[in-house]
């Protein structure tokens, strides 16, 4: 029996685990749609491509699966572009499938022809176009490995319409033969090891820094052995938050330009420093010269361009984050850190006193709020600005992945269409997203895919009528010239979302209190407008160009 | 702090392939470093492709550079290839223009370097030469107030030495 290149695509990717798809249809990918109908994957027709992708990676990172979005050669390509590159900068493992013109008319400039392959040779992992259906399975197959194996990233597949519609018998298929890497190995690891756990356990201020990588490579359980094995503080980066539950004693909070004064003055403070998963981007480490200054830098990770890439690693270590710590852990001793322990504890009272309400003020407060109310596991999305910043400060995760957010891309939109993703991945877990005006307009289309389908997420709007982060940046290092930052309040968020027919209310971020409560108990979709201060800021901030120690607390007059 | 950059060559085996040549290239200029020559053909493997690669970069250039391409996809192996430890030659074709008056001396510095005559007419010459970048530069250099119209180079290809 002959299968369609369609068929055997669908086929592949069912065998591969998929049971969902998110997807946009254009000439170019519909044999992918009729093989859609019948099939056991459910397909979700997205109202823009980027919010397929950013479904798509909303659902690999609650999930840990691999996301797949699907769109039509040239516009619907290109419009997956901001979704692939979020990912890529956050290595989450999805695949986008990309439809493509015949292959005869390849390099002609055909209607809707794009070289998407080319478009994204620096946001992906690895790309294919399939030319041949005999290799349609194989390649896919191939796919799924590379997205996922080592550190996951985006793989794109291009798929000319020809070749999905070709048939070919299962006999006729070919097998993909991945050239042999020489390996050169990353040296003895075992010695690596020995002698990190050697400077850890003579440290006397030592810290852990946990980036996303611990999440990715699935070691929450082992990073919070070892923290509490060795008695030892730790902070993330904001990819890292979750990591480990939020109320581990042990935990200083994330660090960087938005992050905990706490943090940032203890990293600079600390004599050893164990980094694990992280690259130490200049978000995370602000001026790389005068970052963590005192300590001897340990850096554990499964790429080898992310150690010593942005601060060299005094002690580096190439390999899966979970096998190392498994191997780690049994080195570590208990040595008495009271005297370091105490020490963060006094820093902790003073901090904690000049950031009440984690630097957040109301909004920070009713984040909480809505977590309380909510049942205990729910994920949380967050959108980008000031709102991303209250919402990680502010929410406290209990388990792994449920806190999304787009931290090396910092992209505008994410929230909604990457909440929908974690729903349809993980159906009996609450989702929320917390998104600013801003950010909420950049997908708003989205409200009609959640309409459709009826996904019961809950959606917070942050309004305060500006882009509240570029505001606060312009009042506090452009001598409060405000410029091209108001978005005003014509548009009623509330009618809107009630035209796209969702259930929806406003309420003023001073007292939620029965707002909050009416969302929580809400079964099916519902927006929340919160209505908030345009000055209410997030602080501590680092200016630009300054070191994590030299945070400010409010404007310089 | 300015570094100190000298020339460095870089041997790889790549999947022989359409589009592997802007993997690795775009490596290069991400990194923004730039590539000075660049020569690439079919190993005994006709699946397998060597590409020879010179850059003029300071000293994180060998690390950054190979750690990003040992991750793609279709890259077998990357090594850097020192002078001391290694053959390097590069090809040159020249086009010189046969003046009357400069004939004889033409003629003498071809003796000279050893180049081979490869094309000659009553005016024009093509002559080929082979060897190390220094030499080739040193006839390019004597031959160009001679009359050099163009000249085609190769780039370096090298292999390392072994026991
Ligand atoms: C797609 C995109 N465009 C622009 C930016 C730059 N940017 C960062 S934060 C921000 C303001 C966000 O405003 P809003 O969504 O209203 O959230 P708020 O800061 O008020 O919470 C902007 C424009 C971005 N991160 N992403």
């Amino acid at each position: 029996m002959k299968k369609s290149g369609a068929e055997i695509l669908l086929e592949t990717l069912h065998d591969a685990g998929v049971d969902a798809i998110f997807g946009y249809p254009g000439a170019n990918t519909l044999p992918i749609h009729d093989g859609l109908r019948s099939g056991p994957i459910r397909h979700f027709l997205m109202r823009h491509e980027q919010a397929a992708a950013h479904a798509a990676d909303g659902y690999a990172r609650a999930t840990g699966k691999v996301g797949v979005c699907l769109a039509t050669s040239g516009p619907g390509a290109t419009n997956l572009v901001t979704g692939i590159a979020t990912a890529y900068m956050d290595s989450t493992p999805i695949i986008a499938l990309t439809g493509q013109v015949t292959t005869n008319l390849l390099g002609s400039d055909a209607f809707q022809e794009t070289d998407i392959i080319g478009i994204t040779l620096p946001i992906t992992k690895h790309s294919f176009l399939v030319r041949d259906v005999r290799d349609m399975r194989a390649t896919i197959q191939e796919a799924f490995k590379l997205t996922t194996c080592s550190r996951p990233g985006p793989v794109l597949v291009d798929l000319p319409r020809n070749i999905l519609a070709e048939a070919c018998a299962t006999d006729e298929e070919r097998t993909y033969q991945a050239a042999p890497k020489i390996n050169n190995g990353p040296g003895n690891r075992n010695d690596q090891l020995n002698n990190i756990a050697r400077a850890l356990n003579q440290s006397e201020r030592p810290v852990i820094i946990i980036g996303g990588g611990v999440k990715l490579s699935n070691a929450c359980r082992e990073i919070t052995d070892l923290i509490e094995k060795g008695h030892i503080p730790f902070v993330t980066t904001m990819m890292g938050v979750g990591s480990v539950h939020a109320a581990n004693g042990y935990n200083l909070g994330f660090i960087g330009t938005h992050g905990f004064e706490l943090s940032n003055r203890i990293v600079h403070q600390a004599d050893f420093i164990l980094a694990i998963g992280t690259r130490f981007s200049d978000r995370s480490t602000s001026i790389v010269e005068e970052f963590a200054p005192l300590a001897t830098i340990a850096q554990i990770d499964i790429d080898p361009t992310s150690v010593g890439k942005n601060i060299k690693a005094d002690l580096p270590l190439i390999g899966d984050i979970r096998k190392t710590l498994e191997k780690l852990i049994p080195l570590i001793e208990a040595p008495d850190r009271s005297g370091w322990l105490a020490r963060i504890r006094k820093e902790r009272e003073t901090t904690d006193e000049r950031n009440c309400n984690k630097g957040c003020g109301a909004p920070g407060r009713f984040i909480s709020m809505v977590q309380e109310a909510m049942p205990a596991e729910t994920t949380a999305v967050t959108d980008v600005g000031l709102n991303q910043i209250w919402t990680v400060r502010s929410w406290q995760p209990s388990i792994p992945r449920s806190l999304l957010t787009s931290g090396g891309m910092g992209t505008m939109g994410f929230s909604v269409p990457a909440a929908i993703g974690a729903k349809v991945g993980v159906p009996d877990r609450d989702v929320v997203a917390f998104s600013g005006d801003g950010g909420f307009f950049m997908n708003i289309q989205e409200l009609a895919t959640i309409s459709y389908y009826q996904i019961p997420i809950k959606i917070v709007v942050f309004n305060n009528s500006h882009l509240g982060m570029i505001r606060q940046i312009q009042d506090l290092f452009y001598g409060n010239r405000l410029s091209s930052c108001e978005l005003g309040n014509h548009a009623d968020i509330v009618a809107i979302a009630k035209g796209f027919g969702l259930n929806a209310d406003r309420v003023a971020v001073e007292t939620p209190e029965e707002g909050i409560s009416k969302m929580a108990s809400s079964t099916g979709p519902y927006l929340l407008e919160v209505t908030v201060d345009p000055e209410n800021y997030v602080y501590p901030i680092i200016p630009p160009g300054r070191s994590n120690l030299e945070m400010i607390f409010g404007r310089s007059d | 702090m300015v570094m100190a950059e000298e020339e460095h060559i870089i041997s790889m085996l790549v999947n022989n392939k359409p589009g592997v040549l802007s993997r690795v290239s775009g490596v290069f200029g991400r990194l923004g470093y730039n590539i000075k020559s660049l020569c690439v053909a079919e190993t005994m493997d006709s699946e397998v492709s060597r590409i020879t690669l010179s850059s003029v970069a300071n000293s994180h250039f060998t690390e950054k550079v190979t750690k990003q391409l040992r991750k793609l996809v279709d890259v077998i192996d990357v090594t850097e290839l020192k002078p001391a430890t290694s053959v390097e030659r590069e090809m040159t074709l020249i086009g010189l223009r046969l003046h009357k008056e400069k004939r004889a001396e033409i003629m003498r510095a071809i003796d000279m370097f050893g180049c081979n005559v490869r094309y000659m007419s009553d005016t024009y010459c093509i002559l080929e030469c082979v060897g190390e970048t220094e030499k080739t530069e040193t006839i390019i250099n004597y031959l160009k107030p001679l009359g050099i119209e163009e000249i085609a180079r190769t780039g370096i290809i090298a292999l390392p030495q072994k026991n």
